[in-house]
């Protein structure tokens, strides 16, 4: 069978079911199997063909996602880009080696160009022997260059033949992510509907939970830190919803605590996942528990040195521009520091975002989970600087819910921070924004300016 | 040029601001030959880079200027410059020296002002 026969079948069967709701609009698996056809058809016209490296540019929508079905099944190499990296797309195109740019834009109209990528690389030739799709993601290159990570796509769908609760939900984590294309392949492949928001501001996120009735919400913490600090649930009824996931970056305990206080009835699981190994199978303790266990069908975990590796079926093939992140017998060295437990781990943050200050190891977002609870704190990103006394210190750049005319706020919270925590973890610099500090992806931003 | 009496006022206000956050037996005070760090001093490492730390971000309201005090040079000299408030006032003196043109303090800025402008991270 063709890597996405079974969700055509799974279409079929379904044909009167909401697959999709997009600007208010639901259009059903059976809508979706035509429009699938119509994109085959485009593509064989277009001479689009297996093997081709195909820069698709999009977010989600309904001819977007029956277009990427058609990708699929024509055997392409598919490099979805969404407009959070449009400052980069000359670079990713390049990296790619593209050789066909396919952009829907917002009205969902297609375009199809010509690039001059070669497509000439090793990792796509193997691709091409086996006849298989390949996915391309981006690394977010926060810490240095983006890495683009090669995806034999029939691997990547091999986890959702396993049917699965179908859920009504959101489409929070983006189309060119990760977690977006789990997103919409678990939703897909049982059945279920996702629900596309017009905006990703926690109002607009919360408005379409309440009004299309959504029962999952796959996101990040910084999501749910702002959707606590706008008081945005006072706004929307979220009883629809049943399951909030989030993952892709460390969770601050106590925005886990408030929000389960908040929400009790809400589960809250941790998902665990990355661009090159893709997403694995976790289950949290309990909905106020960082601790989580990870694995699942498919996935062997060990911890080296205090980080995690993963052996995964669906990781992928290696970088196109950067060498192999595999140990050499397989193991993927994902670079996040974990505590363990048993058979439950904590994450505590990336490697590469630990701050040694004198021989002791802080992790940013231990500090920035005690921050938040002050009074007045909107946001906070700690980082480390280099400091020649005791290697590093640790700094927190803070941006405020309203203008503090005492001028003595960051001593306050430094002392707020003393009886909180170890002397050495107490931030020594704290420094005042008032811009926002996340990304696109709702993911926290800690570089130094 | 800034006197060094101007730069022993801005390292007595560092000790203030340090003296709130110290516990009673850490306290230092004003007076120049107070030991920062070294034998008999009070500070340990994390309190004196909290004290350099402040120290240059009021130096730099102050003056203008933005000086590095804890950095290889000053971890290289033969004597610490960092032995007492006067031998620190003398190493700033020579970084504002070398910085050259240094713009004088701000006429009738108060310190609370130049506090409240380091508080809000300028």
């Amino acid at each position: 069978m063709s890597a996405a026969g079974f969700l055509l079948e799974k279409f079929r069967q379904f044909a009167a079911e909401a697959a999709i709701i997009w600007r208010g609009e639901s259009c059903d698996y059976g809508w979706f199997l035509s429009r699938f056809e119509h994109w085959r058809g485009f593509l064989k016209n277009q001479g689009i063909r297996a093997g081709q490296v195909v820069i698709f540019e999009a977010e989600f929508s309904p001819n977007s996602v029956a277009l990427l079905l058609a990708l699929i099944e024509s055997a392409c190499v598919v490099v979805p880009l969404t407009k959070s990296v449009r400052d980069k797309k000359a670079e990713f195109v390049e990296i790619a080696k593209g050789e066909i740019m396919l952009a829907m834009d917002e009205t969902d109209q297609i375009s199809c160009e010509r690039l001059n990528g070669t497509g000439v690389h090793e990792l796509y030739d193997r691709l091409r022997e086996a006849r298989h799709p390949g996915l391309v993601l981006f690394s977010s290159g926060s810490t240095g260059k983006s890495k683009a990570a090669v995806h034999d796509f029939a691997a990547i769908l091999e986890k959702f033949k396993v049917p699965r609760k179908a859920y009504r939900t959101i489409a929070f984590l983006l189309f060119d992510h990760i977690g977006g294309v789990n997103t919409l392949f678990y939703t897909l492949s049982n059945a279920g509907t996702l629900i596309v928001c017009e905006d990703r501001n926690p109002d607009a996120v919360l408005a379409a939970i309440e009004k299309f009735r959504a029962e999952l919400l796959p996101t990040s913490p910084t999501f749910i830190n702002l959707v606590l600090l706008s008081e945005a649930y006072l706004r929307h009824d979220l009883s629809s919803l049943k399951l909030v996931t989030y993952g892709t970056e460390a969770m601050p305990e106590n925005t886990l605590k408030r929000f389960h206080s908040l929400f009790p009835n809400i589960r809250l699981a941790q998902t665990y996942g990355l661009s090159e190994v893709g997403i694995l199978r976790a289950k949290s303790k309990s909905s106020d528990s960082l601790w989580v266990k990870i694995g699942g069908e498919g996935f062997d975990t060990r911890i080296v040195d205090g980080a995690l590796q993963i052996k995964a079926k669906s990781a992928m093939l290696g970088y196109l521009n950067a060498p192999s992140p595999f140990t050499e017998d397989g193991w993927f060295m994902t670079g996040d520091s974990v505590e363990v437990d048993g058979e439950y781990v904590k994450i505590l943050g990336r490697k590469s975002e630990l701050i040694n200050v004198g021989g002791e190891k802080v992790y940013p977002c231990e500090i920035e989970s005690v921050i938040q609870e002050f009074e007045n704190v909107a946001e906070v990103s700690v980082y480390g600087e280099k400091n020649p006394l005791v290697g590093n210190i640790v700094c927190a750049r803070v941006r405020l819910k309203r203008d503090d005319p005492s001028g003595d706020f960051a001593a306050r919270l430094k002392s707020f921070c003393r009886s909180h925590m170890q002397p050495y973890k107490v931030p020594v610099k704290i420094l005042l924004t008032s811009e926002s500090q996340y990304s696109e992806r709702y993911k926290k931003m800690r570089q130094a300016q | 040029m800034p006197s060094d009496a101007g730069i022993l006022e801005v390292l007595f206000a560092t000790v203030d601001e340090l003296n709130k956050e110290l516990p009673p037996e850490q306290r230092l005070t004003k007076s120049e030959d107070t030991i920062v760090f070294g034998h008999a001093g009070k500070l340990d490492s994390l309190g004196l880079v909290n004290f350099l730390v402040t120290a240059e971000q009021r130096l730099q309201d102050r003056f203008g200027v933005t000086i590095a005090l804890a950095d290889e040079r000053a971890m290289s000299q033969e004597r610490s410059p960092f032995r007492t408030l006067a031998t620190m006032a003398d190493y700033v003196q020579k970084l504002l020296t070398e910085k050259g043109e240094v713009r004088s303090p701000a006429v009738g800025e108060s310190s609370s002002q130049a506090h409240a402008r380091e508080s809000a991270g300028i």
